[in-house]
């Protein structure tokens, strides 16, 4: 290592210093080409640069180093809970007992003109809550019998009652919830928060996505894809079974001495190579290099929970060596810990459709809530244990609503209760990053069909989100085919009420 | 000498005249190069395409000059200080001062638009928006040159542009490249696959001036050459083996990628390979290639989640297809012009329907069937078909020939399920199958019943006894027909006579069957299809041939998807969509090209063949820059005009425009649309073949090779860094085409929502094809290629970011083919060793690298092994399980030396020299 930071220091010579071309092309486009749009565009000068000489290290080339954002931010990581499948508002926060005294009775065809549903058709009948609600903590929030562990720390805890989307089918629902756009080729929310604000823990995939349910989500791995921003800001899949991360395992019969022995000859001949030709790019590569070999160590590290203690395990409701939600929440404490940036979980199993037992509303839906009670009220304690649900912003939601109609898919009765995909309302809940406690903002109508007040679009939550990050939404850019992009479009206000 | 001087006086002397004259008066200020940045700069985020605050625009000429909402222009022409642009820049007043509530304009800027409206205010159309220009070559003046002397570095035209830009920064061509580098990095950019180590020798010891030029001119001839430049091509055409979105089934549409293949190969000129894949289906008489070159816009989405509206999607696709169409072959960001006028470059609202309009009048639908699909029979089938079609023709019915040919071949024109409304007590199941319950009906709306009188019908059912009713105009109209349906095994095309009923007409489907179970539906239907009758009614050869006709209908040939146009009845009409949104309807538009591009070309249609040929016209001031352009940046790392997806107002003004220009029309008029000539031009230029060495006195010049006076050097592709291991160990498999392969992946990495579907490991050498032929899944691509920055392919792409990772670190290190590669290469280094540790890693090494290793670096892998040796002597089960071999069926003598040779091969293929091209 004395040698390569000798030789990184005689890098310095070169005016554009570890600024290799893929930035300066990329993230300078702008500066060159005459609009300078958002102020990240400082990165124009380098990571390398924008740090004084001495200072230069590995870290410089290292485009993940962390970075300042607009103005310092409440939250400085984020871990987002994705019930994929859209989870039912009616069963779980949204309380609605006139919808209950509607049971069964056919909707009102004024509800459903011009309206478009997934499976809906025809004239479907009103669905009451499957659950029964109580108000709970200082706030007063309701929250139904599904969650009892939830229900002890809803005064950490802001809701969003009344949020819409425009999507109703899975896939595109999801894109936008993640991407701000129901289309492909944008970058996901962590991976703009990775590249805005880098990571702190060089040791580890600044940006890290967790799934459970036996699923990916529908719309496949681009939810969390880096669209136009460079691939080193997309989401790194760590897994519970096989590899955590894709070839992290040494090759079986290599010890971690050989690997040292072969790191240190491939970077000792790289740095020949480097003597020759004095491209940067090389010096990059063999930072890559040394990082892989402790990246090698440090996600299994974190990804092992054997040995937490029992306590902890108690608390999450963790089984090691299982693939589940639970472990989940307790590897994204860990993960954020450690200084990973962005955690996202993906909890498939939440389209409670009514076709089958296990997407029903009145059976599979109860286990699903089983399932996420215990591990995402034990986070929120867990991180405020620990002191950082102030710096940690957990969001929890999924990609619509669901209607309350019952389905009556291809226009006849379903064998289970079920409710079909709604765009016109639906819950998230924020807790911890800057968020205030113990709000409810917004509110649906009598029956929970759509927001009467206080609505919320998919861009107001990420804009919101990127606030308490320390992002100006409508600044932070980033420059593809000659013109500056946005996480929210040409949308998105912040939900005041909550920050 | 005495010459030097001479000409170094001349030199002088001109330069002294030109700079007398240009002396003291300023040069007229260009509306293109000076203004324009600074309007797009400053003013056009709220004076643009998207906002006209006070109702000025400086985007149109037009909209500039006209009277804004106060009533005066914003322009005076010719007076600067009246001109209220001018005034708003430098008002003390922040009201009124613009840019509102922004730093103020900078004293050069106001000045420079200042003098621009003094001078009259000329508007001037960007570059980018016309046709390139011919500039003379140019040549520097030398008295050598009359003997025929050309400057240092200078092989050919190209060469003088970039060699008379390099004087601007006193910059001049670096050495050539050594022989072994640089016949490596021309193997890899023209082939994807390095030089054989004997191909290298030959190389170095060919004498002859035109060595070089040979060996480019066999790579060209290569079919491997095809193989390396289609995954360019594949990135732009978004090709995959899957439909995408949350499905994400298989689709088939390999033998598009086989076609790009052998198109390159045949080097099939440009304008050809654009008419054919954007419009192959309406040229006359279509050959089978042709057809199925049009799949490249079926390379679109298709969302075959339950519960999607297909038209929604269908839509999609085609929005897709147009923003794809005007990126690949036009380098514009068309559709940033979906919801408003384009911000920057001259793109109206309304020309985006104008040029959707050519784009909406395909049959695909978004169906689960992928239709339409071109039909591949047997050569016997095909015989059967022929004899169908002899038969008609015999009846002098050419029309009925040739829709008889397009349905056996595409099932085309078909009405699809989705189509059906006013279902009553059934329903469309997964929003795609048309189900009705008996006593239920479902309507097809508008149905062109002129000449139809034989009904087709795609469905399955279990029940027997079931009957279809089709009544005319209302549910208890007469009825044309009364079907007969059998419970089916799988899907089944049927056919039954309907009632002559010319005209345009609502038909009823009433579904009859009272034994099926109550709320069951009698059947599924997937499509129905309303044709001509066959002639000779009643005959016993219309009898045969109609009975041969549903056969071929019913069999489930391989296919591939297709573009097919509507035909006439079933036309659609094009609308503005306000503010983009699909829902809201603007006013009907007709297919038109964008007023700032060339006009149409005379007598075309107006179609997506006349789009086609718009598009290759040499008028087009666009498609020969891009595609010299995007050739370039694949050899040289950047384009000439940065970025590749946007040329155009908001591009950087290139350095070599004139070079662009220079290629562009020699491509079009000299080289007749020839990619391969074009390559052949840029890798014979002595600017390609200089050594990519910073270790100059250059570098510091020009760090960022903007004037290229250094050779390309850069890391290579997700495919080629695979291929390359694979051919130095002596693994690559040379087949070619065919279905995709699945090479091995780690388990668990397939985990899709509703998918039975999975990643099953290939047999044999198909393990090793080159990486053009890997399955491609969009919602999860090959893993070690997504770390390399290759594509999803789920949207166009015309420029891959080049990143360095340590997850790419993690994939060559501990990827199972790279340490299959390893193993192999490691016992080619032993065995021709021949027992010498020394002889044995140069000769990996140069295998891998085609250059000697030098002393320091043959130390190092010599440590290496040595280490690895001692270890694996004191346990020869771990070196048993490096090598992936039974321990107790192995020589355990051998073991420990095998392994570590493979460790050295290990670390040769992870070398920052193997990974880049340089």
């Amino acid at each position: 290592m004395k040698d390569l930071n000798k030789l990184i220091k005689e890098a310095q010579q070169f005016e554009l210093q570890a600024v290799t071309r893929r930035h300066f092309l990329k993230d300078c486009v702008a500066g060159i080409g005459g609009i300078a749009l958002g102020s990240l565009l400082t990165s124009c000068n380098g990571w390398g640069q924008s740090k004084s000489a001495e200072k230069l290290d590995l870290n410089a080339l290292n485009p993940l180093v962390p970075k300042p954002p607009h103005f310092p931010g409440k939250a400085k990581s984020v871990i987002y809970l994705h019930m994929a499948g859209a989870p039912s508002q009616l069963e779980l926060f949204d309380y609605k007992p006139a919808l209950q005294k509607l049971h069964n009775q056919p909707c009102p065809e004024s509800l459903l003109a011009g309206k478009k549903f997934a499976f809906i058709r025809g004239i479907p009948k009103m669905l009451g809550p499957q659950a029964t609600f109580k108000q709970y903590g200082a706030s007063g929030a309701w929250v139904s019998d599904h969650l009892p562990h939830f229900s002890k720390v809803v005064d950490e805890v802001s809701f969003l009652k009344a949020v819409h989307t425009d999507q109703f089918n899975h896939g595109p629902a999801q894109l936008f919830m993640h991407t701000g756009s129901a289309r492909l080729g944008r970058p996901s929310i962590g991976s703009w928060v990775t590249y805005g604000l880098g990571s702190e823990n060089s040791n580890l995939p600044g940006f890290v996505v967790l799934t459970s349910g036996g699923k990916t989500p529908d719309a496949g791995k681009s939810v969390w894809g880096s669209g136009f921003l460079p691939s080193v800001y997309q989401g790194v899949q760590c897994r519970s079974k096989g590899d955590p991360v894709l070839y992290i395992a040494d090759p079986e019969g290599m010890g971690r001495d050989m690997k040292r022995d072969l790191i240190d000859a491939i970077n000792n001949v790289n740095k020949t190579e480097y003597d020759t030709f004095k491209d940067p790019e090389t010096l990059s590569r063999i930072a890559q290099y040394e990082m892989a070999y402790k990246m090698q160590v440090a996600v299994p590290e974190v990804m092992d929970i054997n040995n937490e203690p029992a306590y902890i395990h108690e608390l999450y409701g963790t089984e090691p060596g299982k693939e589940s939600f639970a472990n989940n929440c307790l590897l994204a404490r860990k993960l954020v810990e450690q200084g990973v940036r962005f955690v996202q979980l993906f909890d498939w199993g939440w389209d409670s459709h009514g076709t089958n037992p296990a997407d029903s509303i009145d059976l599979g839906f109860k286990n699903k809530c089983r399932e996420i009670d215990r591990p995402m009220t034990a986070l929120i304690m867990d991180l405020k244990q620990r002191g950082l649900l102030e710096e940690t912003l957990v969001v929890w939601g999924g990609e619509f609503g669901r209607t309350p109609m019952q389905e009556n898919r291809d226009n006849s009765d379903m064998p289970f209760l079920g409710r079909d995909h709604h765009t016109d309302a639906y819950t998230i809940w924020m807790a911890g990053g800057g968020v205030r406690n113990g709000i409810s903002y917004g509110q649906t109508d009598d029956i929970g069909f759509a927001g009467v007040e206080g609505r919320s679009s998919v861009h107001d939550v990420h804009a919101t989100m990127l606030h308490l990050l320390g992002f100006d939404h409508e600044k932070f850019t980033y420059d593809f085919q000659g013109r500056p992009f946005r996480l929210t479009d040409v949308e998105g206000e912040l939900i005041q009420a909550i920050i | 000498m005495k010459k030097k001087i001479l000409v170094l006086i001349l030199l002088a002397l001109v330069l002294i005249g030109t700079s007398i004259l240009t002396f003291g008066k300023k040069e007229p200020v260009d509306f293109s190069a000076d203004v324009k940045p600074i309007l797009n700069k400053h003013c056009i985020t709220c004076h643009g395409g998207v906002k006209k605050n006070g109702g000025l625009s400086f985007l149109f000429e037009n909209e500039a000059f006209a009277k804004a909402e106060s009533g005066k222009s914003a322009i005076i022409r010719g007076d600067g200080e009246h001109s209220e642009l001018v005034k708003r820049l430098i008002s003390d007043d922040p009201e009124l001062r613009m840019p509102y509530n922004a730093p103020k304009l900078n004293d050069d800027e106001i000045d420079i638009l200042k003098r621009w409206i003094d001078e009259g205010a000329k508007w001037g159309e960007h570059w980018a928006y016309t046709t390139p220009q011919e500039t003379e070559i140019p040549k520097p003046f030398s008295l050598l040159s009359i003997f025929g002397v050309k400057p240092k570095g200078v092989n050919n035209t190209i060469d003088f542009f970039v060699l008379d830009k390099m004087k601007e920064k006193k910059l001049s061509f670096a050495d050539e490249a050594d022989k072994a580098l640089l016949l490596r990095r021309v193997y890899l950019d023209l082939i994807g696959i390095p030089p054989s180590l004997a191909e290298i020798q030959a190389f170095e010891a060919d004498q002859r001036d035109d060595a070089y030029t040979r060996r480019v001119d066999s790579l060209l001839a290569s079919q491997k050459y095809g193989e390396k430049w289609a995954s360019w091509w594949l990135d732009m055409a978004r090709y995959a083996d899957t439909k995408g979105y949350e499905k994400d089934g298989s689709r088939t549409i390999w033998t598009y990628r086989d076609w790009v293949i052998k198109a390159l190969n045949q080097d099939m000129p440009y304008d050809e390979f654009t008419i054919e894949q954007l419009a192959g289906d309406l040229l006359p008489e279509p050959t089978k290639d042709q057809l199925i070159a049009t799949a490249f816009h079926r390379n679109t989405m298709n969302n075959d989640e339950g519960g999607t509206d297909s038209e929604e999607f269908r839509m999609a696709a085609v929005l897709d297809r147009l923003n794809t169409t005007y990126q690949v072959w036009l380098s514009t960001t068309f559709e940033c012009v979906q919801c408003h006028s384009h911000t920057y470059d001259p793109f109206k609202f309304e020309e985006y329907y104008k040029s959707l309009a050519f784009f909406n009048n395909t049959r695909d639908e978004d169906t689960q069937g992928d239709h339409p699909k071109l039909r591949f029979y047997t050569a016997q089938d095909e015989k059967r078909i022929d004899s169908i079609k002899r038969w008609l023709s015999t009846t002098g019915n050419a029309s009925l020939v040739k829709s008889t040919d397009l349905f056996l071949h595409t099932l085309e024109p078909k009405v699809h399920a989705h189509y059906s409304d006013q279902i009553v007590d059934g329903a469309l199941y997964d929003t795609k199958w048309l189900g009705v319950r008996t006593g239920g009906s479902a309507r097809l709306r508008a149905i062109n019943l002129d000449n139809k009188q034989q009904f087709f019908m795609n469905f399955w059912t279990g029940a027997v006894g079931g009957k279809l009713e089709i009544h005319l105009d209302k549910p208890s109209g007469p009825i044309l027909a009364v079907i007969d349906l059998p419970s089916t095994n799988g899907r089944q095309v049927i056919q039954a006579p309907i009632l002559a009923t010319p005209g345009v007409h609502d038909l009823y489907l009433v579904f009859k069957n009272p034994s099926v179970a109550h709320g069951q539906p009698i059947c599924m239907i997937e499509w129905f299809a309303f044709r001509e009758n066959f002639p000779h009614e009643k005959s016993l050869d219309n009898m045969n041939f109609q009975k041969t006709f549903l056969q071929l209908v019913n069999m489930q040939p391989e296919g591939v998807p297709i573009m097919i146009e509507n035909p006439k009845d079933m036309h659609r009409k094009t609308n503005v969509f306000i503010r983009g949104n699909r829902l809201s309807l603007g006013a009907e538009v007709q297919p038109t090209v964008p007023a700032s591009l060339n006009s149409f070309p005379k007598g075309a249609q107006r179609n997506r063949l006349g789009f086609a040929q718009w598009i290759v016209s040499k008028e087009n001031p666009l498609t020969a820059r891009t595609l010299v352009n995007r050739v370039w940046a694949q050899l040289f790392g950047r384009g000439l005009v940065e970025p590749l997806g946007d040329m155009g107002t908001q591009s950087i003004p290139p350095i070599h425009r004139e070079l662009l220009d220079y290629l562009a029309l020699d491509l079009m008029n000299t080289k007749k649309w020839s990619i391969k000539k074009l390559i052949r031009e840029m890798v014979l230029s002595g600017t390609y073949k200089q050594s990519s060495s910073l270790n100059n006195s250059n570098f510091e010049k020009d760090p960022q090779n903007y004037y290229l006076a250094r050779g390309p050097r850069f890391r290579l592709s997700a495919e080629q860094i695979r291929d390359q291991a694979l051919a130095v160990s002596g693994l690559l498999s040379n087949k070619m085409y065919g279905p995709s392969v699945m090479p091995y992946q780690p388990d668990g990495v397939w985990m899709t929502v509703y998918s039975g579907e999975s990643w099953v490991k290939s047999a044999g050498e198909d393990q090793y094809r080159r990486g053009i032929y890997t399955f491609l899944k969009r919602t999860s691509p090959y893993p070690s290629f997504v770390s390399f920055d290759a594509s999803s392919r789920e949207v166009c792409l015309v420029d891959r970011i080049r990143t360095n990772t340590p997850l790419q670190a993690l994939a060559t290190l501990n990827d199972p083919v790279y340490l299959e590669a390893a193993k192999h290469l490691g016992a080619i280094m032993e065995k021709e060793g021949n027992g010498n540790l020394r002889n044995g890693i140069r000769i990996g090494y140069k295998r891998a690298m085609l250059k000697d290793a030098d002393e320091k670096k043959l130390k190092e892998l010599e440590h290496l092994y040595q280490k690895a040796l001692i270890d694996f002597n004191k346990k020869p089960d771990s070196a048993a399980k490096f090598l992936n071999e039974d321990l107790a069926k192995s020589n355990v003598k051998v073991l420990p030396s095998k392994a570590a040779y493979m460790l050295v091969a290990n670390a040769v293929l992870n070398l920052d020299e193997f990974l880049t091209k340089s």
